[in-house]
């Protein structure tokens, strides 16, 4: 069996893991951010380790390359956040996918900035995740709305019970 | 805390556009012919990240739990093996167009299941929509 199949599979089982620890850290109760500048602090460390064991790299690099890095950064970093706190407010099934979906966002910025090609099946793809985004919402809406009808019978049933 | 939907839509649309120009940054290395600093690169990137989360870690008490720091750990691992694993795959001749396409939409398709099954989250007949036109639309952009 080629090694790339089980590299791919531990990959998916990590990126599965990470899904997942999410919601852990939302049904223990720990604080988002928190939980995103634990998660940073801990990448940090594991990529210097990284550079510096196994690529044999020195962190010193040009300026121009921190100049790209540093903004892209505080971008993932506001990402983690948002999801953090938004599992508070719905599903990990949905919240996973809407941000699994961003990976359309870097097609559209190639095709807007570096003026790249369009085949259709990226054309399919990226009306795809408009379409799956809108369902999501559409689910998340009819929820809200089930659950503040059940709770307002539930409220007029406890005042008809209440003693005159 | 009461949950409400559409504080969750703009977190989400949040997280949606700031997760999407995260990795448009590699793209930018390797336009401008930089991509020999890609280990830096993702050193700076992370640090970048982690002082971001520092200041919003300010807004509310720099104190955390044993349970943050273990969570935060595990992530932080599984976050960077899941990179790592992939980018080894990608080294050992695995097409790009099978194992991008089955580490996202894979994990897409677990986490939805650990979600429902492990978690008893409710997902209506729309979300199951959205999930399956969401994991389609990420195969065929993995792949295109």
């Amino acid at each position: 069996m080629n090694p790339g199949y089980l590299y791919t599979i531990a990959g998916l089982l990590s990126f599965s893991a990470l899904g997942v620890f999410h919601k852990l850290a939302d049904v223990k109760g720990c604080r988002p951010s928190a939980i995103n500048a634990l998660l940073y602090a801990w990448s940090t460390l594991f990529s210097f380790l990284i550079m510096m064991i196994f690529q044999h790299a020195r962190p010193g690099a040009p300026a121009s390359v921190i100049s790209i890095a540093i903004p892209f950064g505080i971008s993932a970093s506001i990402a983690i956040l948002a999801l953090q706190a938004g599992i508070r407010h719905g599903n990990i099934s949905t919240s996973w996918l809407a941000i699994n979906l961003s990976s359309g966002i870097p097609t559209v910025a190639s095709i807007l900035i570096y003026h790249e090609a369009v085949n259709a099946r990226k054309a399919v793809a990226l009306v795809l995740i408009v379409l799956s985004m809108v369902l999501l919402w559409i689910d998340r809406s009819k929820q809200e709305r089930r659950r503040s009808s059940a709770e307002s019978i539930t409220d007029a049933a406890c005042y008809e019970k209440e003693p005159q | 805390m009461k949950r409400n939907a559409q504080v969750w839509m703009r977190l989400m649309l949040i997280a949606f556009v700031a997760n999407g120009l995260g990795p448009f940054g590699l793209k930018v290395l390797t336009e401008r012919n930089l991509s020999a600093y890609q280990p830096q690169y993702l050193f700076y990137w992370y640090l970048g990240g982690l002082f971001f989360a520092l200041l919003a870690l300010l807004g509310s008490s720099l104190r955390v739990n044993r349970k943050e720091v273990a969570l935060g750990a595990f992530m932080g691992l599984a976050s960077f093996c899941g990179q790592a694993f992939t980018g080894l795959a990608l080294s050992h001749n695995m097409p790009g167009y099978i194992a991008f396409p089955l580490t996202t939409g894979g994990s897409l398709f677990l986490v939805a299941t650990a979600g429902i099954l492990l978690f008893k989250e409710k997902v209506g007949p729309y979300g199951i929509a959205g999930l399956t036109l969401g994991i389609i639309a990420l195969v065929t952009l993995s792949a295109a």
